[in-house]
């Protein structure tokens, strides 16, 4: 329902897992196996003398400090700032407007999504068939779209519980006039097992 | 504020809501590209908490080694290890005692190995899509289950606390342990299993296997 990007999720995961692959595996190579070993020691000596004298060709001004050090600071603080932005950007995508409209030439209507959850809620929160019930609401593709979740007693027929709630969103879309995308969903956990089970009907 | 919801009536009482009706019904399939992406969102694990725990493990290691940057370039004793340190042991690994790396080499190569499989799997949810009308609906596999287990005992005239069911992607398991001398019909429970999935109209489709136990029990 939120806005996540799942693919930048994945892309994240994905990197880190392959570079702790491959580092991890080239140093456990390093040691075990004796080739490996062998032009890893004969390149070890090379890189520290390649390395030591970029260091010394890139000095910062006169202070006998190469720029390479700082320019690696930068590196890593803009690295820093995507990753806080990255775990920021998880579950947004709220939205308190589920419905505007320009009904006339001198405004518009606009109806709050507490509005809906209100209804709904009052609609479904004194069915026996439900535990609890929430609503809200998401922007999924730049529509409003309404999220109904239930918690079901133990035993009660998910078919009947989204037609309860299907009733309830049908009696919304005509008292707001406009039908709106909802999701229901339908979970037990821990409260409706612990609860009494439903009776038969 | 209190807003009463009464199930919409059959027939339509005056032209505000004779209006919304037809449109209503013609406006559906114009949801559905939204409930498709939903559904698919739903149902499937946005593997947040992994990515959020990497990026904040990756912040911290990102954060020290910042540090020490700044502290060497202060001239400053280093709080751990001084970047020219952690430069030349990388390089000089080959050196480092053996079995030491090479055991971190390995752990650290199966966790990425987790990681790259977290990744690519589809990371599906224990949730089913039920068909509906009006909205899109995901219910979770255990209410699935619970709800047939209480049918599955009432067909088999069981003591629904002798009746368990486990709901998976394509797979409903009804055991029930019949009460001893009253024997259960599994074609009847079958069948009324059958039935109520039926119903519900799961998507994937779920087919129902019922066990019965050889032996009873009594005063159940």
């Amino acid at each position: 329902m939120n806005s996540t990007n799942r693919v930048a999720n994945r892309l994240l995961v994905l990197i880190v897992g392959l570079l702790l692959v491959v580092v991890a595996a080239a140093a456990a190579a390093a040691v075990l196996i004796p080739t490996v070993r062998d032009a890893w020691k004969a390149i070890a000596g090379d890189v520290n003398a390649q390395v030591a004298s970029w260091l010394q060709a890139t000095p910062l001004g006169d202070t006998g400090v190469s720029w390479i050090m700082p320019a690696v600071l930068v590196v890593i603080v803009l690295a820093v700032i995507l990753l806080v932005v990255f775990i920021v950007r998880q579950g947004r995508g709220h939205t308190r407007t589920v419905l505007s409209e320009r009904t006339s030439e001198h405004g518009r209507t606009e109806v709050e999504s507490a509005l809906a959850a209100n209804a709904l809620e009052d609609a479904i929160g004194s069915r026996p068939e439900f535990i609890a019930s929430h609503v809200s609401a998401y922007r999924v593709r730049r529509t409003p779209v309404l999220k109904i979740a239930v918690t079901c007693r133990r035993g009660v027929s998910p078919k009947d519980a989204a037609d309860i709630v299907d009733d309830a969103v049908r009696a919304l879309d005509e008292l707001l006039g406009r039908p709106l995308p909802a999701l229901v969903q339908i979970s037990g956990g821990f409260r409706s097992r612990t609860g009494s089970s439903t009776r038969l009907q | 504020m209190s807003t009463t919801l009464a199930k919409p009536a059959p027939r339509a009482p005056d032209a505000r809501t004779a209006a919304p009706t037809a449109p209503a019904r013609a406006s559906g399939p114009t949801f559905e590209p939204v409930y498709r992406r939903i559904i698919r969102r739903e149902t499937h694990s946005p593997r947040s908490l992994v990515a959020i725990v990497l990026a904040a493990l990756l912040i911290l290691a990102l954060a020290w080694v910042g540090t020490e940057i700044v502290i060497a370039l202060l001239g400053a004793p280093a709080l751990l290890v001084a970047p020219v340190d952690m430069f030349t042991s990388t390089v000089g690994l080959a050196d480092a005692p053996a079995a030491i790396v090479a055991a971190a080499g390995i752990g650290a190569a199966v966790i990425g190995l987790v990681l790259v499989i977290v990744a690519l799997s589809p990371g599906r949810r224990a949730r089913h899509v039920l068909a509906s009308e009006r909205t899109a609906v995901v219910v979770d596999n255990e209410v699935i289950a619970s709800a047939l287990a209480r049918h599955a005992s009432f067909a088999g005239n069981v003591d629904p606390d002798n009746a368990s069911v486990s709901v998976s992607h394509r797979r409903a398991v009804v055991h029930l342990t019949p009460t001893s001398g009253i024997p259960v019909d599994r074609d009847e429970v079958t069948a009324e299993t059958e039935r109520r999935l039926a119903g519900y109209g799961l998507s994937p489709a779920v087919t129902a296997r019922v066990h019965i136990a050889e032996s009873g029990r009594i005063g159940a």
